[in-house]
């Protein structure tokens, strides 16, 4: 019994050691993409999807640079900013990439940040919004050069949502006052700090109280009922974490108040299923490419692929990061055939000059390009080299809106509300709030 | 240091410490940056054994030292750009005001009801770190581009191991005082030990100090090491379970087992990831960590130590028979 139980531990330590040089064999000829971000979330799959798509078209077409082909190894995160610094290491000691693509959440993206740095790996990322890793590329451009991100900076974002207040809340459905629905995390206080600040005193809505609730909050009544009382009218929700709860919540209890905001849930095509069909009413900010977003003929293209290959598998519809994944990566490797690889010095000025207009029906509907180092942007008067080259004002002629507002209808319809350019509904309140 | 150190203990560390100093000539960049973290994740572990592996006193809020140490040199150096040399003492030493904090309830309260109490002030300092003063800590984003103090796999590796042996060496000869033996009897029966005269709420300070502190130093490496710090790769309830399955993997209360527990546990959930890049690497971990411990709860320092005294009375018995025989052709 004692040698058996000797044996087991043996086995389990040589389980481990074997497994010291398994696994790290690569053929010599290709080039290698690390894609970094998290196996599990629907941001972090669609990303390693769009990427891989684009991946095995640039292979089916020949291959690159000198006929190429072009392998993929993944690292996952977990969503762990420690995990992603081991998983950027992993992916530039261990595997040697020559390009990451990262779908990574904010703090995961500026773990990793001061080894991209070291490394100096080519860097795209689709999902963080985080404009202080661009105000790094505006401090100290040459040390940060190598990252690219191509989804807008939410400084950005939050720019064209103040329209959005002005056009629509205060102008079309002339709401004067409101209440903030936050949840207790950092995100909520700075999307509060956003509203209160900047859209409501330029939109002329007055925020007449914030109720914060935790993030386990399993019961809203008690909530909506003080929302109610309060007299706004209507309800701003600002919710990230377990939102699908609060917005289900809301559609069941019929609450008399009209909801509009930013819930993170409400992003994804699964909305419908985690809220079990109880989500009509709702609206939220969004990046482009979003769920009700009319896709261009190109980006379609990508659509059905995407559905052909994952469209049983969750997410079954690509978030906006995985459009900007499998455009990034075809981006990516343009300029690396105009720079002859990935050497810093000529790929970052090729990476810099890629633009692609993706058009529909005569008209410019995305557009990924990047701000050029002091390129000055018309209305915030500020820089964001390396940035998606988005355009905050109409008619969007330059580039595609930085957000889109998209709402869930009573139906189980998503539809993007405004701009008014990228609208295929209208904002409507739920059936059972009074007009 | 007689009789605490003898010269096969001399001879032994000095063979380990040659071994890993060789380890750059034979293993690539990638490997030494795994031995990097568990060069770390050792002193964590060695840091927690000394508290809660000699009292008895179980934390589960070690990442609350340890974060006070990495936040203040990164506040200290990042934001108000004070130089390393001055940061890191000064975030050792607040660590160290901090393990008085961590020390209080231990006056009143023992077991589960104390591993809880540290388990919240780990929640607190979490939620402290996101809601107060965010222009300094970063919110929940974190701080991003704290000074490093080397780049690149090489040098780091050798500062890391050389930091984590100083500390291994300290914190075991200290174990092998008198003072390590009264620890280890709080442990057993705390009642006892203040019945033989003895100052269990000294000896407890000590264990928390001498815990903070490596904490501390730790911590406030850790994040010059990373380059970034965030709340959530700090205080987190997976890093306080790596941190504590490192220890008893290892072998609790013997100091140099949180070592081998540390370097264990981070190589085979590195060596996983090429096998199993996603989640399913965790459940393999997960498993030969449970077969190691139901195996032998008292750790990999004790499976080794049985190996060995396996080894010696085996050597033992042979010599016996071989006398034995030759008694008998003698005769």
């Amino acid at each position: 019994m004692q040698s058996m139980k000797k044996l087991v531990a043996v086995a389990a330590l040589a389980l481990s050691a074997g497994l010291v040089s398994a696994g790290w064999s690569h053929a010599a000829d290709t080039i290698k993409v690390g894609f970094i971000g998290s196996f599990a979330s629907d941001a972090g799959r669609s990303t390693m999807r769009g990427a891989q798509i684009a991946i095995d078209e640039l292979n089916a077409a020949g291959g690159v640079l000198g006929g190429k082909q072009i392998e993929m190894v993944k690292a996952d995160t977990h969503e762990d900013v420690t995990e992603g610094i081991k998983a950027y290491e992993y992916l530039a000691e261990t595997e040697g990439v020559d390009f990451i693509i990262s779908g990574c959440i904010d703090d995961v993206s500026l773990g990793w940040l001061p080894r991209m740095t070291e490394y100096k790996i080519p860097t795209l990322d689709t999902w963080t919004s985080n404009i202080g890793i661009i105000d790094k590329l505006v401090e100290d451009y040459d040390t940060y050069k190598m990252y690219f991100m191509n989804v807008a900076t939410d400084e950005a974002l939050a720019t064209l949502y103040v329209d959005f207040g002005k056009d629509i809340l205060a102008k079309k459905m002339g709401w004067k006052k409101t209440i903030i629905l936050q949840e207790d995390t950092a995100f909520g206080n700075a999307i509060n700090g956003l509203v209160t600040q900047l859209l409501a005193p330029e939109a002329g809505i007055e925020v007449l109280d914030t109720i914060v609730y935790d993030t386990a909050t399993v019961d809203f009544s008690p909530i909506f009922s003080r929302a109610v009382d309060s007299g706004a009218d209507f309800i701003y929700l600002i919710a990230s974490v377990n939102s699908q709860v609060v917005s289900s919540q809301y559609v069941k209890l019929q609450v008399p108040l009209a909801m509009t905001g930013v819930n993170v849930s409400a992003l994804g095509q699964e909305y419908w299923d985690d809220t079990g069909g109880a989500g009509g009413g709702i609206s939220t900010l969004s990046p482009v490419p979003s769920v009700g977003f009319v896709a261009d003929p190109e980006s379609q293209k990508f659509v059905d692929k995407y559905i052909a290959e994952y469209g049983n598998e969750r997410p079954k519809y690509p978030h906006f990061n995985g459009f900007n994944a499998y455009w990034g990566i075809k981006q990516a490797f343009a300029a690396a055939e105009e720079a002859g690889g990935f050497g810093l010095d000529k790929w970052v000025p090729a990476m810099e000059n890629q633009d692609l207009k993706l058009m529909k029906d005569g008209k410019l509907w995305l557009r990924y390009a990047f701000w050029k180092p002091g390129e000055v942007e018309e209305r915030t008067q500020r820089t964001y080299p390396h940035n998606i080259r988005f355009d905050i004002t109409p008619p969007y002629d330059d580039g595609a809106p930085s957000m889109v507002v998209i709402q869930w209808y009573e139906n189980g319809d998503a539809k993007v509300v405004y701009p008014p350019k990228y609208a295929t509904g209208e904002f409507e309140v739920p059936s059972w709030v009074k007009k | 240091m007689k009789g605490i150190m003898t010269p096969r203990h001399v001879a032994l560390w000095i063979a380990f410490a040659a071994i890993m100093l060789l380890l750059p000539q034979v293993v690539s960049n990638g490997t030494l940056r795994i031995i990097i973290f568990a060069n770390f994740l050792a002193i964590f572990a060695m840091s927690w054994d000394f508290l809660s592996g000699k009292t008895g006193y179980v934390s589960f809020g070690h990442p609350f030292l340890i974060g006070i140490g990495a936040y203040t040199t990164a506040i200290l150096s990042y934001r108000f750009h004070m130089p390393i040399e001055y940061s890191i003492p000064i975030a050792v030493l607040t660590t160290i005001a901090g393990g008085t904090f961590f020390f209080l309830p231990a006056l009143r309260i023992k077991g589960t009801y104390f591993a809880l109490v540290t388990l919240a002030f780990m929640e607190l300092i979490y939620q402290l770190t996101q809601v107060i003063r965010p222009d300094l800590t970063g919110g929940t984003r974190g701080i991003s581009g704290v000074k490093t103090l080397l780049v690149g796999a090489v040098p780091n590796y050798y500062f890391s191991f050389l930091l984590m042996l100083g500390i291994a060496l300290v914190l075991w000869v200290l174990a092998r005082t008198r003072l390590g033996t009264a620890l280890d009897a709080i442990a057993m029966n705390e009642e006892a030990v203040s019945g033989s005269g003895l100052s269990t709420t000294k000896l407890k300070l000590f264990a928390f100090m001498v815990s903070a502190a490596v904490a501390g130093i730790g911590g406030a490496f850790y994040v010059h090491y990373l380059g970034s710090i965030a709340p959530r790769a700090l205080f987190d309830i997976d890093f306080v379970f790596t941190i504590i399955v490192s220890a008893l993997i290892g072998g609790a209360s013997t100091i140099v087992g949180p070592m081998l527990g540390a370097f264990f546990m981070t190589f085979l959930l590195e060596y996983l990831r090429p096998l199993l890049p996603g989640s399913e690497r965790y459940l393999i971990y997960g498993l030969v960590a449970l077969v190691l411990y139901v195996y032998q709860p008292k750790g990999i320092y004790a499976i080794i130590a049985d190996l060995r005294d396996g080894m010696r009375s085996k050597n033992a018995n042979n010599s016996k028979n071989s006398g034995k025989v030759g008694d008998g052709k003698a005769a």
